[in-house]
């Protein structure tokens, strides 16, 4: 059995049609347009958290629960008890997940403290630089945001955040996290969980503008950020922070 | 009092993500074997060159099966090639994976060419099906079979650094992970390789083992003490930098010691230290050191080397399930642990794992019918059949 | 096989690849319509302003907005919002208690919000927590309850504390002036102390107003009121680890939070004065709001040093 030869000019030819075929889909679209007045190039959002401020209400809590419409087990932002004892011995607890309230505990200590945690936002993200699909967002206002149609759900980036803020949501099966509620800080107001905190323990604004609260905190006071030895340089600040928080 | 992250508390990657690896170790372990023999010209593993081959592909064929089942989107898998985002070591899974089965899959087609070719000029089923796969060309002579064994070998070469990657990139998905300390090390990527490679080799051993016995066939005497050996020194090398990992984090004693002290003291003293070193490694060394170095009766290196091969793939699972579900046992708070104990029924249990990891031999023997697996067995006893007689040419001696 | 080796005429044998050429070409179509279809399916606007889709960002901005802010509060309740601005809830946002307003502000008050019931909701930040920080007022409410002469506890707090306006205070907090921080003993000492301790020489200068204000509360402890700490009516508001706000508040709804005879108060609770009541027993014209308790009553808290700058 033979085969039909094909000459060398018909091989060249079928060879040079083919890449032609690969210029059909690399003209962009048409600009995804960006609504309204809000322009994310002036803005560069960060959060700072006061820790002698804070008193464990669980207001912040059960306000991101009802603005993001958070599932019950996951939190994308919490308190935590810290309680040293006389001994030296720290204990940390967070809040009962049904109540969002602090039990009360019996126990000399020496020392306690409330301390909010959430999304830091950081600045090089591991959680961003492991999603294998581009589902995870570095906004140009410094948001970092989750693709909630493009994620596949494989959890890399749960596994990746040092923080853990992040969770993979059972309702959507794709990766949850802190979103600094996007769709209220494009919108001139703050995230939900800064708005209703009572004591002001919670504070967000514009790095870009130094006459910002924020800007204007991070200048008065010290601060620090959470394990920086993992360079991610989080845009969450933290005043008061004790050296038994990780 | 422990403490984990309130997210913490449900273990994300599930025996799915420790199965994953398993297979794909038994992958490039099988692999490797094979292009001992294309490669390297070790024809004492000619009797199970083929098999190794063919298993290794048939092996990745499931693959990708345990991530499917444990994906939030599996219809969304494809994104992974699509929208690949290069920063992340899992977006090389897509394109590598693809690569390397098509490279199998082509070193299949020119080793057993002539094999398809013999079946292909039949009637029947069988028959068309080879005819397809020989893209209905059925066309040679010495000429073309020199061209086969030359590319075959070639294909084998260039296989084992992408056998590597592909089993690397696990490990390297998990050494490269910053957050989370018991993964962290510079010598996942080395481990998980070696530690492949020792799987195959014992996977390898087992199966031919258990089919020579169903089978009746005489086991290949010098095959399986080559294997042996070379199961021997990989599982050294594997099992050292398993312990230069741990010696070394013991002994830097970082911050995050004292809560990796307490997993290993408290959540993982069974599987990590009494399993997966001491029984599971040192008793298999003892076995294969005697095996090799000590000359003994036929019967008894067989029950040694399918015994340490058997205990050693166990060996292996257990690591990847020590590494992977142990990782994240702990917590980032480094304060406490969660729990995780595997379904039975969920979808992502115990009973799919079982059916994932046994499918593969079930295609195995399909494929073994339209070409056999194990070229030249010679039958030394009827099947499994004691009664008729253990003839003078019987199993071993 | 042995490729090395040659054939019986002594010449190295050919090899032949004719047979790989549609095994070859097989693969280059594939591996073209895979990348062909891979440009296909990227998502449309992938890639435009990073590695990742860009209407995903648009699509974020699009969730509706559940909590409004005290802003969309005062459109209709601007006179509970004018109470609860100057009292000591002030920082308090209306929806922490109240719950997501959206919808409430959206059907403009046709759907109800909701209105906390009980003790709890007030416990929530006002019951003792020891990680709380000190200056943060906490209540042992039974306590509170027997030290103002409450005998009946299924009463709720708000049956004396208004919810927007819990301290009646007569003026702003924030338009006080600052004052040194008074340092209690819990705000370094874990035990509770009885008021009368023993100062140790060696002990670090805490501030007391005797201090600075020894005639006042020499006079204090000879009169009626005695008992009462000097910040239960010179309410003090922490600042900063050194100063802090203080004012008195002389609202006669805050004299009254003790002294208003209800049937829920004990035998033993302070005497009870009928209110509005009293102003018509006092022949005093009711509804004359500049009327305070203290302008009769001085004699039963302290006498008022003439002080340039006092906060009279």
């Amino acid at each position: 059995m033979s085969d039909k030869r094909w000459t060398r000019r018909e091989l060249v030819k079928l060879l040079a049609a083919a890449p032609s075929l690969l210029l059909i889909r690399c003209v962009p679209s048409p600009q995804s347009g960006e609504a309204s007045d809000y322009k994310a190039s002036e803005h560069y959002w960060g959060y700072a958290v006061d820790t002698t401020r804070c008193i464990g209400c669980g207001n912040c809590m059960r306000a991101c629960r009802a603005e993001n419409d958070v599932s019950a087990g996951f939190y994308r932002t919490w308190v935590e008890r810290y309680r040293v004892g006389l001994d030296g011995e720290t204990q940390v607890d967070v809040a009962d997940p049904e109540t969002l309230a602090f039990e009360e505990l019996s126990g000399e200590v020496s020392k306690a403290f409330f301390i909010p945690k959430l999304c830091n936002h950081c600045e090089k993200s591991v959680c961003t630089q492991v999603c294998p699909v581009g589902a995870s967002i570095h906004t140009p206002d410094g948001v970092v945001l989750v693709d909630d149609k493009h994620c596949i759900g494989c959890g890399y980036c749960v596994q990746a955040c040092p923080y853990g803020s992040r969770f993979i949501d059972p309702h959507t099966h794709t990766a949850g996290k802190c979103t600094l509620c996007y769709h209220r800080i494009t919108k001139g107001e703050e995230p939900a969980c800064v708005a209703m905190c009572p004591t002001g323990a919670r504070i967000f604004g514009d790095l870009n503008d130094p006459r910002s609260k924020l800007s204007t905190i991070l200048r008065q006071n010290r601060y620090r950020v959470l394990r920086p030895e993992m360079g991610t340089h989080p845009k969450c600040y933290y005043q008061g922070l004790d050296r038994e928080v990780v | 009092m422990t403490f984990v992250f309130p997210n913490e508390a449900n273990v994300t990657w599930t025996v799915m993500i420790v199965l994953y690896p398993f297979i794909t170790g038994l992958v490039a372990g099988a692999f490797i074997v094979s292009s001992l023999f294309h490669v390297f010209g070790k024809s004492n593993l000619k009797a199970v060159a083929r098999y190794s081959l063919v298993s290794a592909f048939v092996f990745l064929l499931f693959a990708p099966l345990p991530l499917l089942v444990h994906l939030g989107h599996p219809e969304r898998a494809f994104n992974i090639m699509i929208t690949p985002n290069f920063s992340s070591a899992m977006a090389g899974f897509g394109y590598i994976y693809a690569a390397y089965l098509l490279l199998v899959l082509l070193e299949i087609w020119f080793s057993l060419r002539s094999e398809f070719i013999a079946r292909a000029k039949g009637r029947g089923l069988t028959a068309w099906i080879c005819r397809v796969i020989m893209l209905y060309n059925l066309d040679e002579d010495e000429s073309t079979k020199r061209a086969d064994f030359k590319i075959t070998r070639f294909l084998a070469g260039l296989g084992i650094p992408l056998a590597c990657l592909l089993h690397g990139y696990v490990g390297f998905l998990f050494g490269a992970l910053k957050a989370n300390p018991w993964w962290s090390t510079p010598l996942m990527f080395v481990i998980f390789i070696f530690s492949a490679i020792v799987s195959g080799i014992a996977v390898i051993i087992f199966h031919y083992f258990v089919v020579s016995w169903i089978n009746g066939w005489r086991v290949d005497q010098v095959c399986v003490r080559t294997l042996a050996k070379y199961l021997w020194g990989f599982m050294i090398v594997a099992v050292s930098l398993e312990l230069l990992e741990i010696l070394s984090l013991a002994y830097k004693q970082t911050e995050e010691w004292e809560v990796l002290r307490t997993l290993i003291d408290q959540k993982l003293f069974f599987t990590y230290i009494v399993l997966q070193f001491l029984i599971l490694s040192l008793i298999p060394f003892l076995m294969l050191g005697v095996a090799s170095l000590v000359k003994l009766k036929d019967r008894l290196a067989y029950a040694l080397i399918w015994t340490a091969s058997t205990m050693l793939l166990l060996q292996v699972l257990l690591m990847r399930w020590n590494v992977v579900i142990g990782g994240q046992l702990l917590s980032k708070s480094l304060r406490g642990f969660t729990n995780y104990l595997p379904g039975i029924w969920d979808r992502e249990g115990l009973i799919v794992a079982a059916i994932i990891f046994t499918l593969p031999f079930g295609i195995l023997y399909v494929f073994h019918r339209i070409i056999p697996l194990f070229p030249g067995a010679v039958k030394v006893r009827a099947r499994t059949n004691r009664q008729a007689a253990d003839t003078t040419a019987g199993i071993g001696n | 096989m042995n490729i090395n080796e040659k054939n019986s005429k002594g010449a190295t044998p050919r090899t032949s690849y004719r047979h790989t050429f549609r095994l070859a070409v097989l693969i280059i179509i594939l591996v073209l319509a895979a990348l062909l279809v891979r440009q296909i399916l990227v998502p449309e606007s992938f890639g435009l302003k990073g590695y990742y889709r860009a209407a995903a960002v648009d699509e974020a901005r699009e969730f509706p907005i559940r909590h409004v802010g005290e802003k969309a509060c005062i459109e209709c309740h601007d006179d509970i919002a004018s109470l609860h601005d100057k009292d000591a809830h002030a920082a308090v946002p209306c929806e922490s208690c109240h719950g997501p307003g959206a919808d409430h502000a959206q059907a403009e008050g046709e759907t109800a919000i909701l209105i906390p019931e009980g003790k709890d909701p007030c416990l929530a930040c006002h019951r003792p927590l020891d990680a709380r920080p000190s200056a943060f007022p906490q209540i042992r409410w039974r306590e509170h309850y027997q030290f103002v002469g409450v005998k009946d506890t299924s009463i709720d707090c708000i049956e004396c504390h208004s919810p927007h306006e819990p301290l009646f205070m007569d003026r702003d907090i924030r338009s006080a002036r600052l004052h040194p921080l008074i340092h209690r003993c819990q705000d370094c000492h874990t035990e509770r102390f009885d008021r009368d301790f023993h100062r140790p020489k060696s002990h670090p200068a805490i501030f007391e107003c005797s201090y600075c204000h020894k005639e006042i509360v020499e006079d204090f402890s000879r009169r009626a009121h005695s008992e009462i700490q000097c910040s239960t009516c010179h309410m003090f508001f922490k600042e900063s680890d050194f100063a802090g706000r203080i004012i008195r508040d002389s609202d006669p709804r805050f004299c009254l939070l003790c002294h208003r005879e209800a049937d829920f108060r004990s035998s033993d609770a302070p005497p009870g004065i009928k209110w509005p009541g009293h102003l018509e027993d006092v022949a005093m014209e009711p509804g004359d709001t500049k009327k305070r308790c203290v302008d009769c009553h001085r004699e039963m808290i302290h006498k008022i040093m003439e002080r340039p700058d006092s906060n009279e």
